[in-house]
Parts: structure tokens; sequence; C-alpha cells
């Protein structure tokens, strides 16, 4: 035992031998987890979890029409959910055509309705001039499992609808050649 | 005696108020009893079934969104007429097995884009308005039935409102047109 003290104590060639194959094992595990994070963050570019909250206006089946709720996409699928109701889903690559549109609503429903209307003098005219609010809306064309065209519109804040698009043909959905011109607007509010 | 009277009067009182207010609710349940659909259409004398079409716009520049809302709402209120077996999509594969058949065309012929802020302020303008050409064909291009239909919104609702109206009335005008039966339609042809 003492023997060996003794040997590791006069043996500087050793003692290096050692520090430097310690030194080999840490550069490779180092190596080997950076490589690991680059991987993981390389898969989650592919196909990160997207969500949107959104109103769901018409079409989307199982779904009731203005329904408010959030359409994200897992993976390959894009779905909606509405409170604790499970998820209507489709998938993505079942998207025959997407395209944006913008509209310019009045905000507050029937109680703002009623309370424009119930104001003297036409103040609620003047409200209604302020009270409107725009609006994205993306429109998704999908085909069912037996070739039914279906066609469903979604409402989104302003800005929402461009990105929802691209992540929507990032992850293959189809667009006809007409989406890649410009957007067009075509009512009078938003044109004029 | 006088507390007697009192609860008399109140209970006639109740009775005659209630007599009064369920009686003008029976009068049109009773009609439309008496008075089926005037083409006396429903599942067993009219035994079609209707493919809808994808909404064409032609020289129109309508928006996507309207186009797939007229489709959507199309479908649903085909289906709420319940004067056809069943109601098929534009492109599904079940058609082909289906005997009598009619496909509903519709082709965008007039649109006036609204603002439903102009509705809202000035209450006389601002409305959307839309026109289609609405056509049932039979599988080899007979037209059996073709009406222009208009749907517009004027004061309460958003822009895409018009398309349900235009629906509803495109539904409204084909159940009150008189379908030839089947069979009828299939003699004629042979005749010729």
């Amino acid at each position: 035992m003492n023997l060996t003290v003794v040997q590791w104590e006069h043996s500087p060639d050793a003692r290096l031998l050692i520090t430097h194959r310690v030194l080999v094992c840490l550069i490779l595990l180092i190596g080997c987890s950076v490589a690991a994070v680059g991987q993981t963050s390389q898969q989650t570019n592919l196909t990160p979890p997207f969500s949107a909250r959104v109103t769901h206006l018409l079409g989307f089946e199982g779904v009731k029409n203005n329904a408010s709720g959030t359409l994200s996409m897992q993976g390959s699928a894009l779905q909606f959910q509405t409170g604790d109701k499970p998820a209507v889903q489709l998938q993505i690559a079942s998207v025959q055509d997407v395209s944006l549109g913008e509209q310019s609503k009045q905000v507050g429903g029937l109680p703002m309705t009623l309370g424009k209307a119930a104001a003297p003098y036409g103040g609620g005219r003047v409200v209604s001039l302020f009270a409107h609010k725009k609006y994205d809306t993306l429109s998704l064309e999908y085909v069912d499992s037996s070739g039914g065209v279906h066609g469903a519109i979604f409402q989104l804040s302003k800005g929402q609808g461009e990105v929802l698009r691209n992540e929507l043909v990032a992850r293959g959905a189809h667009v006809s050649n007409s989406e890649d011109q410009p957007r067009q607007q075509t009512t009078v509010e938003v044109s004029k | 005696m006088t507390a007697d009277k009192r609860v008399s009067l109140f209970v006639l009182a109740v009775v005659t108020v209630t007599v009064a207010l369920s009686h003008p609710l029976q009068l049109p349940a009773q009609t439309a009893a008496a008075n089926p659909s005037p083409g006396g259409k429903n599942a067993s004398t009219a035994p079609w079934s209707v493919q809808v079409e994808k909404v064409d716009a032609g020289e129109v520049n309508l928006e996507p969104a309207f186009q797939l809302a007229i489709y959507e709402s199309l479908l649903d209120e085909l289906s709420k007429t319940k004067q056809f077996k069943q109601v098929l999509r534009d492109g599904d594969r079940s058609a082909v097995d289906v005997s009598d058949l009619l496909i509903l065309k519709t082709t965008v012929q007039k649109y006036t884009p609204g603002s439903e802020t102009r509705r809202a302020v000035t209450t006389v303008s601002g409305a959307t308005k839309l026109t289609v050409r609405s056509q049932l064909c039979t599988r080899d291009g007979r037209v059996v039935l073709e009406h222009t239909v208009s749907g517009n919104v004027r004061f309460l609702g958003s822009n895409l409102r018009a398309t349900h109206n235009l629906a509803r009335n495109v539904a409204k005008t084909i159940r009150q047109s008189s379908l030839s039966v089947p069979s009828l339609t299939a003699q004629a042809q042979g005749a010729r």
C-alpha cells in the first residue's frame, strides 16, 4: 500500500496521463451534450406547437358556430378546442386551400346594440363610429375521409391570420395559386 | 266571501290571459299542419338526393370566405328543408352510388360589399348584397330548376350574414318549386 503511494507521488508521468484522460473525457462529455441539445432544438424547430385564440364562425365539423376557442397545431394535426370539451381535429394535409381576409365588426354584441338603440339624440350612431374593430379571417377548405369538401372560417385578431396561414403552409397545407397574389380587400369598409 | 271573489277573479283573469296568449300561437302551427309546403315535397313524394357543388364566383371578385360561407350555409339550409333524401357535399364519393341525384350549381352574379359600421351609423346605407344563379341539374346536365336568388343584410349582423340569408332564400325557392318525380324524369329521358 505504502509502496503504491510512493510510486504515485514519484511518477509525474502517470499523473499527467490521468489528467490527460480526465480532460479527454470531459471534452467528450461536453461535446455529446452540446450535440444532444442541438438535435433537440432542431427537432423542436421542425414541429413546434402552435396555438392561437380564435372564434369559429362556421364550417368546422363538430363545432358550433361562433364558438371561441383555441386553434392549435400538434404535429400534422390541426385542432380546435372549446373550453373543456374534447378537441376536434383534422389532418393538415387534407387542407386544400387557405385564404385570408379582413373584416371590421361592431364590438359589444347584442347588449351594445341595444344600448346604442336606446341612446337618445342618435348618440348610439356616434358610438358606432368608434365601436368597431378589425379582424383577420382565415378560410380553410378541406376534404373529409369520403372526399367531401368542407369550408371553415375562423376569426382572429388582426395580424394573426398571416402567421397562422404561414404555419399551416409550412406544415403541408395546400394553397391555391391565387393566394400567392397580394390580398385583395373587397369590403367597402376596408378598401375605402 | 270578498276574499273568495278576489281569488276567483284572479284565477279567471289568469286563465283568460293564458288562453289569449296561447291561441294566436296555436294558429300558425295549425295552418302549417293544414297546408303543407306548396310543392308537397317531402322524402316520400320527391325522393331526390342533392349534391351541392362549390360556389363559382364567376366574374365577381368575391372573397373566398363568402364563397365558403354560401356553400356551407346551402348545405345547412337544404338539410333543414328535409326535402331531399340526402344532402351531399361536393366531391363526396358516395354520390356515385346515389340513384336519383340532383346537382346544385351556384354562380355568383352580383356582389355589393357592405359595411357593418356604415349600417350601424346611417341605417340606410352599407348593405351587403349577393345575387346568385342557382341551378338544379341532373347527372346528364339537364337543368331541372333555375332561379336567380338574392340575399342581403341591411341592418343587424355581420357581412357574412348575407350568405346565410342567401342560402335560406335558395332553399325556400327550391322548396316552393315543383320537382318532378325521378321515375317520371327517367321515363321522359327514355322517350327522347
